[in-house]
C-alpha cells in the first residue's frame, strides 16, 4: 500500500453538483481493491494558466489515497480515457 | 593591484532552509510565484538565492505546475 496524491482537472461545462458523484465514481476502482481514499478537495472553478482542449477554464480537485501501485495505475488509465478529464497528475507526495 | 574597495555582496540565505521547508509543494502557487519572473521564466539560483538542492525543488514543482496549468509555460509576450 502506498499513498498517493493525485490531481485531476475535470471539464468546466460539467455541472458543480455533479463533480462529486462524478469523482467517487472513479475512485471506485481503489475501494473496490481494497485501497483507501483519505480526502477530496474540490477546488471548484479555476481559470487555467493556458487553454486546454480550447478551454480556458477547469474544475480541479485533489485526491489523497492509499492504495497498491496497480490500482493506481488503472486509475489513471481509467481517467485518461474519459471525455471529462482534461489532464491528471499522479503524485507520491514525500514524507514531510 | 587590488580595488580599492571590493564590493561584497549581500549573502542571500535560500528561503527554504531558513524556513525549513522540507518539501516545496507544486500546489503552492502563491510561493511558487516568487520564483519566476513575469515572463514566466524561473529565475536562476543567483537571483533567488536558494541552495542547490532547494533551487532543484523549486524547479521541478514548477514544472509540475506548468503542467497542471497553475502557472503559465509562457506569459504574453510583452
Amino acid at each position: 500500500m502506498r499513498r498517493y496524491e493525485l490531481m485531476i482537472i475535470l471539464d468546466p461545462t460539467l455541472e458543480e453538483r455533479v463533480v462529486t458523484p462524478q469523482l467517487e465514481q472513479f475512485l471506485e476502482v481503489v475501494r473496490k481493491d481494497g485501497g483507501s481514499v483519505e480526502k477530496i478537495d474540490v477546488w471548484g472553478r479555476r481559470r487555467l494558466a493556458y487553454d486546454i482542449e480550447k478551454k480556458s477554464e477547469g474544475i480541479y480537485a485533489v485526491v489523497d489515497l492509499n492504495a497498491e501501485p496497480g490500482t493506481v495505475k488503472e486509475l489513471d488509465r481509467q481517467l485518461g480515457l474519459n471525455e471529462a478529464v482534461l489532464r491528471t497528475k499522479l503524485m507520491r507526495p514525500e514524507r514531510h | 593591484m587590488a580595488k580599492p574597495t571590493a564590493r561584497k555582496p549581500k549573502k542571500k540565505v535560500c528561503l527554504f532552509c531558513q524556513e525549513k521547508i522540507s518539501y516545496v509543494d507544486y500546489k503552492d502557487t502563491a510561493l511558487l510565484r516568487k520564483f519566476i519572473s513575469d515572463r514566466g521564466k524561473i529565475r536562476a539560483r543567483r537571483v533567488t538565492g536558494n541552495c542547490t538542492q532547494h533551487q532543484r525543488d523549486v524547479a521541478s514543482a514548477i514544472k509540475n505546475a506548468r503542467e497542471m496549468a497553475l502557472l503559465p509555460y509562457t506569459s504574453a509576450t510583452r
